[in-house]
């Protein structure tokens, strides 16, 4: 039961964040590429600031253990980036 | 509590509190169920299980088989929540578009640079969304999944990822608005 609610219920917090910064807008993604409209970074790095926080705080106190960390293989990791960026520009994902 | 209502009826959020808001549900997704927000391994997931029905042969890869295994993930059912929450956002600032017209190209400043055809604005997103796919299978991981999700684990990957997209990106964006840019 929770393997099927808890996914659901986070995809919907989830998706309303996005949709209430703007990220579901084509002209939002663009224009952070065009530096006329930060909210992409913004929006991105204090969710980043604030789960990185988070995240470490509870695993010093011994409450959680770190899923699998996405694998670093440089090459990888950077062509794929570059190829997201055409693509991400491109349509406004 | 008048005040916080407001809020949830604005169209716009601050990004700051939208992404505090985002911060929390990472927080609460890695603690609660161990798992990592992600959107772009689901549609792998998916298309792996059609694949497998269709063409078993094609789809028996190393791939397919252990590094994306199809069906019916935590990802996939993220996907849906993620559906239903962006529609619930819109309907709570009064912008949902479903069913009205122009919903297909609402985008002035899409129109502004394409044209208001809709079918450009279909064939480039089916494009855009090939390439966004097929790197996210390069790099591990997309926007959400590897960004932000590998971003708050400090993995190194993310950065990389980060580095990579917004450098060809700024570079495509050039390109398309040229002397509009």
């Amino acid at each position: 039961m929770a393997t099927v609610v808890l996914p659901l219920f986070f995809g919907v917090f989830f998706g309303f964040a996005l949709n209430k910064a703007g990220l579901t807008k084509y002209n939002k993604i663009v224009n952070v590429f065009r530096f006329t409209d930060l909210a992409v970074l913004k929006f991105m790095m204090t969710a980043l600031v604030v789960a990185m926080i988070g995240l470490y705080a509870l695993r010093s106190l011994g409450l959680l253990t770190f899923p699998n960390v996405p694998a670093t293989y440089i090459v990888g990791n950077l062509v794929g980036g570059l190829i997201f960026g055409v693509g991400m520009a491109l349509t406004g994902y | 509590m008048k005040f916080i209502l407001n809020y949830i009826r604005k169209e716009e959020w601050s990004p700051y509190v939208a992404g505090i808001l985002l911060g929390l549900v990472g927080i609460g997704a890695v603690w609660v169920s161990d798992s990592l927000l992600g959107a772009s391994g689901a549609f792998e997931n998916i298309a792996g299980m059609i694949g497998k029905a269709v063409a078993p042969a094609a789809f028996d890869t190393m791939y397919f088989n252990f590094i994306m295994p199809p069906g019916i993930t935590y990802g996939v059912l993220l996907l849906v929540g993620v559906f239903f929450g962006g529609m619930i956002g819109a309907a709570t600032s009064g912008t949902l578009l479903w069913g009205k017209k122009g919903a297909a190209n609402s985008d002035a400043q899409w129109k502004r640079i394409f044209g208001p055809q809709v079918w450009k604005r279909w064939v480039l997103a089916f494009v855009g969304a090939i390439i966004l796919e097929y790197a996210a299978g390069i790099a591990g991981g997309c926007t959400s999944g590897l960004a932000i999700s590998g971003g708050m684990l400090l993995a190194p990957a993310a950065f990389l990822f980060i580095m990579g997209m917004f450098a060809s990106g700024i570079l495509t964006a050039l390109i398309i608005y040229r002397k509009n840019y």
